[in-house]
């Protein structure tokens, strides 16, 4: 049940192999790295009913570009592209010029995005009621919120995970 | 015995909080629901926070799996040094309800809440210690410029005592509040105490 470690995100992208300090750290916490990667796994589940999968990996890179990490940010990119995503969606995030798209229900999406990871302080009701209002259900908003949420913590898991290598490889 | 705390807006007192958008109601939750919030909390089926976020049932089931090896799992990182960078990460994020919670937890295992009032006037700079210091620094760090953070902030950590599996819980008890605030933040809003 927690034997996913060869589908872990975070060991390829940060290319943490077995015989790595930090790799080896992380086993320690099993159940940590087991729920990190399933709750990415759900989120990004293709089959999840709501927001489509596109629209989650658009949300994700946006919030990637925001932070930023870089790293993460390919990796999703890299996810789009393998979807066929529109590439002028993609660029249009990557330059944050979410205006552009012309498409009112993912700029709302897009916009939530920015003030959460950007500051969080400020999302407030009147934030939250623009996404019902741009046509998602509470499953969505709940799906959403989630999203960039948990795109937060994996970024900031990510880059605390690489400095650690970082220091054992220097 | 903890005292009360009423610094720039933060307090250890007990908040309630309540969500903007509908919550799913307990007579109509699924099967699937009602397990998840039997697993995520004790009390999850009186909490809006719980009641809301499991209208996404398996979401919520893996983010309370994570959150709770994260918070209470033995060994590593103490959990009272665990509670203190929750807290200082909830204050840095503007969080007033996640710092009264986890303020009381510090409270509760420490024995002590000067650290509290420190980070609650002014995180920068708080911990009554080289080793809470270095804690406190690297907790805001991480939440406000992850890409910032390299060896050697890493390396600031071990010189103050901490072990290399004390440092990874200290990163995901930070990075778990990065993903606790926002929903906390952007779903609702805390309810105080009528005085």
């Amino acid at each position: 049940m927690l034997n996913q470690s060869t589908s872990d995100t975070l060991d390829r992208l940060l290319g943490l192999s077995p015989q790595s300090q930090t790799y080896a750290t992380r086993r320690e916490r099993e159940k940590v790295l087991a729920a990190t990667q399933a709750s990415e796994d759900g989120l990004f589940d293709p089959v999840l009913p709501g927001l489509s999968e596109v629209d989650r990996l658009y949300v994700a890179l946006y919030a990637c570009i925001l932070t930023p990490s870089p790293e993460l940010a390919a990796e999703y990119e890299s996810r789009l592209t393998q979807l066929n995503a529109n590439l002028q969606t993609i660029h249009c995030i990557q330059n944050s010029e979410i205006l552009l798209l012309g498409n009112t229900r993912l700029e709302a999406m897009l916009n939530f995005t920015h003030t959460l990871i950007t500051k969080p302080i400020n999302a407030d009701k009147m934030a939250l009621s623009a996404l019902p209002k741009a046509g998602l259900s509470i499953p969505e908003v709940v799906t959403l919120a989630q999203l960039i949420s948990f795109v937060s913590y994996q970024v900031r898991l990510a880059a605390g995970l690489r400095a650690m290598q970082a220091l054992e490889l220097s | 015995m903890s005292s009360p705390i009423h610094i720039n807006g933060f307090t250890n007192d007990t908040l309630g909080w309540k969500a903007w958008l509908d919550v799913v109601q307990l007579a109509q939750a699924t099967p699937a629901q009602m397990s998840v919030l039997e697993e995520s909390h004790p009390k999850a089926k009186e909490s809006d926070y719980y009641l809301f976020l499991v209208h996404q049932p398996e979401i919520l089931r893996q983010r309370s799996l994570a959150f709770n090896a994260i918070m209470y799992a033995p060994g590593g990182l103490s959990r009272a040094e665990r509670e203190l960078a929750s807290t200082v990460v909830s204050k840095i994020n503007g969080c007033v309800y996640c710092a009264s919670v986890h303020a009381q937890r510090f409270e509760q295992l420490a024995k002590r809440q000067d650290v509290i009032e420190q980070v609650f006037e002014e995180p920068h700079g708080a911990g009554t210690s080289d080793r809470e210091r270095a804690i406190v620094d690297f907790s805001i760090e991480l939440t406000l410029n992850p890409d910032h953070v390299n060896a050697s902030s890493i390396q600031k950590l071990k010189d103050a005592g901490l072990q290399n599996s004390e440092i990874l819980d200290l990163i995901h008890s930070i990075a778990i509040f990065a993903w606790a605030n926002r929903l906390m933040l952007n779903l609702g809003e805390p309810i105080f105490p009528s005085v």
